[in-house]
């Protein structure tokens, strides 16, 4: 099966060079008029042909990892006989070349979909197709010439493998580095989308509307896997938190950030035909730093917890990203008049100045969390010293401006496109503001002390800012349902999910940006956190906040994987029992790497989070560290929120009823006679 | 076996790569008249959207009236272009997109 595999990959590396070679030699020829749609179907097939063959690549993979096959160096490196089944198969991504080898399974299955959708738009596809292909290849020659996934072991073959790296063997872990690799890859196919419109001057903004659900689908991906990889963190590092400003973590965040934006300015562009420079700088960035985020992540260029995923690899990354920059610049310069915008912005209070704003914002706090991650390198390069920035300086420059963030969330629905009077302002923010006030007055009497301590005051401040949030989004829905109730005779909530259903963008919008509140309310909790740590004997006891907690007894375990010791204590909460809990940790034999099992009670107001931090040497008893994290439970809540309403917005919408009302068009300036179509209201 | 089976997988592939029949989609450029109704639809769209909102109680009569009517000029020389095109269809040139 290697041989396989590596022969499938050679020539997935072959199909992908057809499909560009011949895919633009097509279009070129089509440019000047000659027909050669025999010549461009070849390169779509040679396209969904790379598809196959890579697939068979990761299944030959995985294979080898079922059947332990050591004589594969990664297998032999990556897992074990003993290693459960499921992590066997997640080997796939588990190391280097695996990873890299799931990338390009992504790519081409992404590539796939494209291809075989092609009729929504034959030649823009084609485009598209053609940069997808360019970018296959440059994951298939890493496969193929720098980091070959079936490289055989030299001499004789060990009776067993190195195991899995015990943070990756956790449930989360098989599905948080594929979401992940999900969102990254697929910001390929509105980049791909982008560069073509602008290659071939495509005329309008439906690439926008082909690409949208791609877009949004790969958000929603990267969402996931960025809040998984916060769960696994919590769960397994078993340090307290869920989010550490790791710089891996941080490069999982740059694309979603800019991808964020786009989402939200190419309805600037859809709508009003403005912006059209900035969207396609955007997308374009967003696929540089997932390359960017992919290239931190298995490059080891900087320290992380994700050192399981070092490598020399990064000279062709820098190399790629450095050609992608120059070809989209060499087309924007070439193509930028095809760029300008139709229309101007008219006020600054208006629905494309929030949009703007919005923008800018997320683009600063992409640039702070991008020049903290690579500060230390940069230092390194310019002084010869490495410059740690730690979290400090993340949360001094990103709070606020995620309180900004917040502020335009809810702000910006209730702005008219094109501008907004003041009379408008007063009539719909009037009860948000009302809201947040109320919330902050409420939070200060139950003890919040802002005037005290900044992270009080951040609390405050993103509570009451959701509170505003909240009210904005509630007001959006009230109004429309009654609009909608009256017309029909439904009741309010009946009328509510009729109006979703007729505009699933603009409520499905909504409710993602209510799920980012709840997850907002879970992250202002930690301005709360407690922690306490103390060695624990045998019916000793330990008491942080409400909680007591008291050693029942410690103790060891033995299994092939792995020695285990761990501690079982009976917790009470204002002197009520509320059960055992088992923190532990675990010593992998194969790996020669110890591993951390969180004991966590979670609750909506707080989770009980304790950790089994070593055995003390000297006393022999066991040292436990307990942690009382308020909110937490309202992050993965808000994610759910937020993955749901962006399934609304991918929905199609219900088709509208018909227009009560007939509204003919008034001439302008033309002098032909218009056609006086119905433009009736939306209800 | 390796082999053989190296060589069954990659000429499958040639050949579906290489045979593809006689009916695929023809490349064609999008017309005026086509990205024209795309715009008609966007504008119908934000009419709507604005109606709605109005409607809903969202924005006032002064801050409505302005923008109906610039969203309906802008319908109007849609449609107008979109007539003409229908009346003379060769009235037009790739580069006046």
């Amino acid at each position: 099966m290697p041989a396989f595999g590596s022969f499938a990959l050679i020539l997935a590396l072959a199909l992908s060079a057809y499909c560009f070679l011949a895919g633009s030699f097509a279009l070129r020829q089509q440019a000047v008029g000659i027909p050669s749609d025999r010549l461009a179907e070849t390169a779509r097939r040679a396209g969904i042909a790379t598809w196959i063959a890579v697939a068979a690549a990761a299944f030959a993979l995985v294979w080898a990892a079922l059947n332990n096959d050591f004589s594969v160096a990664y297998i032999l490196h990556h897992t074990n006989r003993d290693l459960p089944t499921p992590y066997k198969f997640a080997a796939l991504w588990s190391g280097q070349e695996g990873s890299l080898l799931f990338w390009a399974l992504l790519l081409s299955s992404y590539g796939l979909v494209l291809r075989l959708r092609h009729k929504v738009d034959v030649k823009l596809t084609a485009y598209a197709s053609t940069i997808l292909a360019a970018v296959q290849i440059f994951f298939l020659l890493l496969l193929n010439f720098a980091a070959t996934p079936f490289s055989m072991v030299r001499g004789a073959v060990p009776p067993d493998g190195n195991g899995l790296n015990p943070l990756l063997q956790y449930p989360e872990m098989v599905i948080h580095p594929p979401m992940l690799y999900l969102g990254y890859v697929g910001f390929a196919v509105p980049f791909a989308f982008a560069l073509g419109a602008l290659i071939m001057k495509y005329p309008g903004e439906k690439w926008i509307h082909i690409t949208r659900r791609w877009t949004m689908v790969t958000w929603c991906f990267l969402t996931c896997g960025i809040f998984l990889g916060a769960h696994w963190a919590y769960s397994v590092l078993g340090w307290g938190g869920y989010w550490g400003w790791d710089p891996v973590e941080n490069a999982s965040v740059f694309p979603w950030l800019t991808g964020t934006a786009f989402l939200h300015s190419v309805m600037m562009q859809e709508k009003r035909g403005m912006l059209k420079t900035w969207n396609v700088w955007l997308i374009f960035c967003t696929f540089m730093l997932s390359i960017l985020g992919t290239f931190l992540t298995r490059s080891g260029v900087v320290s992380s917890v994700h050192a399981f995923a070092q490598s020399s690899i990064g000279e062709w990354f820098i190399w790629f990203l450095g050609i992608t920059l120059v070809v989209c610049c060499f087309f924007y310069i070439r193509n930028r008049d095809h760029l300008k915008s139709e229309h101007r912005l008219e006020s600054l209070l208006s629905r494309e100045s929030s949009f703007l704003f919005q923008n800018l914002v997320l683009l600063a706090a992409c640039f702070a969390l991008l020049w903290g991650t690579l500060f230390p390198v940069l230092s390194e390069w310019v002084q010869g010293h490495k410059i740690t920035v730690g979290p400090p300086f993340f949360n001094r420059v990103n709070i606020p401006i995620a309180m900004f963030l917040l502020l335009l969330t809810g702000v910006g629905p209730l702005l008219a496109w094109r501008s907004t009077s003041w009379a408008s302002l007063k009539r719909n923010f009037t009860i948000p503001v009302i809201a947040a006030v109320a919330t902050a007055i409420l939070l200060m009497v139950f003890g919040v002390r802002p005037w005290e301590d900044a992270a009080h005051f951040y609390s405050l401040m993103a509570i009451s800012l959701c509170a505003l949030v909240t009210a904005t989004i509630v007001s959006e829905f009230v109004r429309g349902g009654r609009v909608i109730s009256r017309h029909t005779g439904q009741n309010l909530l009946a009328s509510m999910v009729t109006l979703t259903r007729r505009n699933t963008r603009r409520y499905g919008g909504y409710i993602v940006h209510f799920g980012i509140v709840v997850i907002v309310v879970g992250l202002a909790g930690a301005a709360f956190n407690q922690q306490k740590e103390q060695e624990l004997g045998s019916g000793e006891r330990m008491e942080l906040g409400a909680y007591t907690v008291v050693c029942d007894s410690y103790s060891q375990d033995d299994t092939a994987n792995y020695e285990m010791n761990y501690a079982v204590l009976n917790v009470f909460k204002n002197g009520n029992p509320l059960g055992q809990m088992f923190p532990a940790r675990k010593f992998f034999k194969a790996s020669q790497q110890p591993d951390t099992i969180v004991a966590i009670r979670s609750t909506p107001l707080e989770d009980l989070y304790i950790i089994y931090a070593g055995l003390n040497q000297d006393s022999n008893k066991p040292i436990i560290k307990v942690f009382i994290n308020p909110l937490v439970s309202w992050i993965w809540a808000g994610v759910f929120v937020l993955i749901f309403g962006t399934v609304v917005a991918m929905i199609p919408p219900m088709a509208a009823a018909a227009v009560p009302q007939l509204q003919t068009v008034r001439a302008v300036s033309m002098p032909v006679p218009v056609r006086s179509d119905p433009v009736g209201a939306g209800d | 076996m390796i082999l053989a089976l190296c060589l069954i997988f990659a000429a499958g592939l040639l050949v579906y790569v290489f045979a593809p029949g006689v009916v695929f989609e023809r490349v064609t450029d999008k017309s005026r008249l086509a990205f024209l109704e795309e715009r008609k639809q966007v504008v119908y769209e934000n009419l709507r959207d604005l109606n709605f909102d109005y409607k809903a109680g969202k924005y006032p009569q002064e801050d409505y009236e302005p923008l109906r009517a610039s969203l309906e000029a802008e319908a109007a020389e849609i449609l107008a272009e979109i007539d003409a095109l229908n009346v003379h269809p060769t009235a037009w040139s790739p580069s006046s997109l």
